[in-house]
């Protein structure tokens, strides 16, 4: 740990603020575990990280830097954000697992897509088959709502299964993480290595999942509304 | 992020958007997905057997504005061409006419990958070597 910028006092606890003379520090290099004052660690104890940004928030607040110099406020207000994007981050076990994984070094995300495209990045077909095939449905539910109508019972029934089923299987995916997580926290160098490549992979295969769980769901709720507005496909014919 | 006009076009009016039947010796089907994203396209072509063009392509594409108009492109493109021809098409080509940003370069890509995953289809389906193509990259 380092040193307070003002006194000069060896910093405990979160690096951004001075447990001595209470003065905010530059932002600088500081990553998102090192604002809580903890090790790099993919498994987090929510509930005290929690209550850490409760009392980093209050004591960081631009407020009770007003009429303090012109470092202060402009550290107070870095501090601040630096601390709500953490915390939004740490908080969601994903978030956290991409996050950490990042700034270890490895391309994760978006902004690394299509540069290191291998075979190994390659799904499972038969997972890309159903995803596809499950799409298919998902759209033809959509068009029969957006033309007033609601979709086939049967449809709906076999939706919502898949739905059920690609729920599970995003819990695994979710527990695989978590497994893998805490052997990188535990391991060396070589376990790390491994535990990280099987992380992104899970990750790879969670967005394909989440995507479909998450479109499962919006056409189930559009179902419901349509059918509290409109009332059954089957009420409607029987007038 | 703005779109650039030519992806909202795509966009809005998609070309080429259907099926093709998969199981006819003629269709080559690629199905791909972007494990960034989890954006699953698939694309298929109906090649003629004397000329080896490319008479007819179709995409389908569940995914963001920038996957959708890099694939009806490709189809576009496609069409026409020879198998060989097809297989020049590069994915710097498509971000090129559709001003992609970075972040959506892997959108093209995945057209890319659609291409040659369909044309290996139906190269296998059609006992075609595969040796050739490949070794040209």
């Amino acid at each position: 740990m380092s040193n307070c910028a003002r006194c000069q006092q060896p910093m405990h606890d979160s690096p951004l603020i001075c447990a001595a003379c209470g003065a905010v520090q530059s932002v600088a290099g500081i990553d998102y575990f090192q604002v809580f004052g903890l090790k790099r660690a993919f498994a987090l104890d929510t509930v005290a990280v929690e209550r850490e940004f409760h009392r980093l928030s209050r004591r960081l607040h631009p407020d009770r830097f007003a009429r303090g110099s012109e470092t202060d406020r402009q550290n107070s207000l870095a501090a601040t954000a630096l601390l709500n994007d953490a915390w939004r981050v740490l908080r969601d076990p994903v978030e956290r697992v991409e996050y950490l994984l990042k700034i270890e070094g490895h391309a994760v995300g978006e902004e690394h897509a299509g540069k290191g495209k291998s075979a190994e990045r390659e799904p499972p077909p038969d997972l890309l088959e159903e995803v596809f095939d499950l799409n298919m449905q998902l759209e033809e539910i959509r068009m029969s709502q957006r033309m007033g109508e609601s979709a086939e019972a049967s449809t709906m029934t076999e939706i919502a299964a898949a739905g059920k089923r690609f729920e599970a299987m995003l819990g695994e995916v979710d527990a695989a993480l978590q497994a893998e997580g805490a052997k990188w926290d535990a391991g060396d160098a070589a376990t790390r290595a491994q535990a990280a490549k099987k992380m992104i992979e899970l990750l790879d295969r969670r967005r394909y999942v989440r995507n479909l769980v998450r479109d499962v769901r919006a056409a189930v709720t559009a179902q419901a509304l349509q059918q509290e507005l409109y009332g059954g496909n089957f009420v409607a014919e029987s007038l | 992020m703005a779109y650039s006009d030519k992806v909202v076009d795509h966009y809005n009016n998609p070309r080429n958007v259907g099926t093709l039947d998969k199981s006819s010796e003629e269709v080559g089907t690629g199905l791909v997905g972007a494990p960034e994203c989890g954006d699953v396209m698939r694309l298929q072509i109906r090649v003629n057997p004397e000329t080896q063009v490319i008479e007819e392509a179709k995409f389908k594409t569940f995914g963001c504005g920038s996957a959708i108009a890099s694939s009806s492109l490709a189809t576009e493109w496609v069409k026409g061409k020879t198998v060989a021809e097809a297989l020049e098409i590069r994915n710097t080509d498509i971000v090129k006419e559709l001003a992609l940003p970075p972040v959506k370069i892997h959108c093209s890509v995945l057209a890319e990958d659609a291409i040659r995953a369909a044309i290996g289809d139906w190269k296998k389906k059609n006992g075609v070597a595969e040796t050739e193509a490949v070794a040209a990259h």
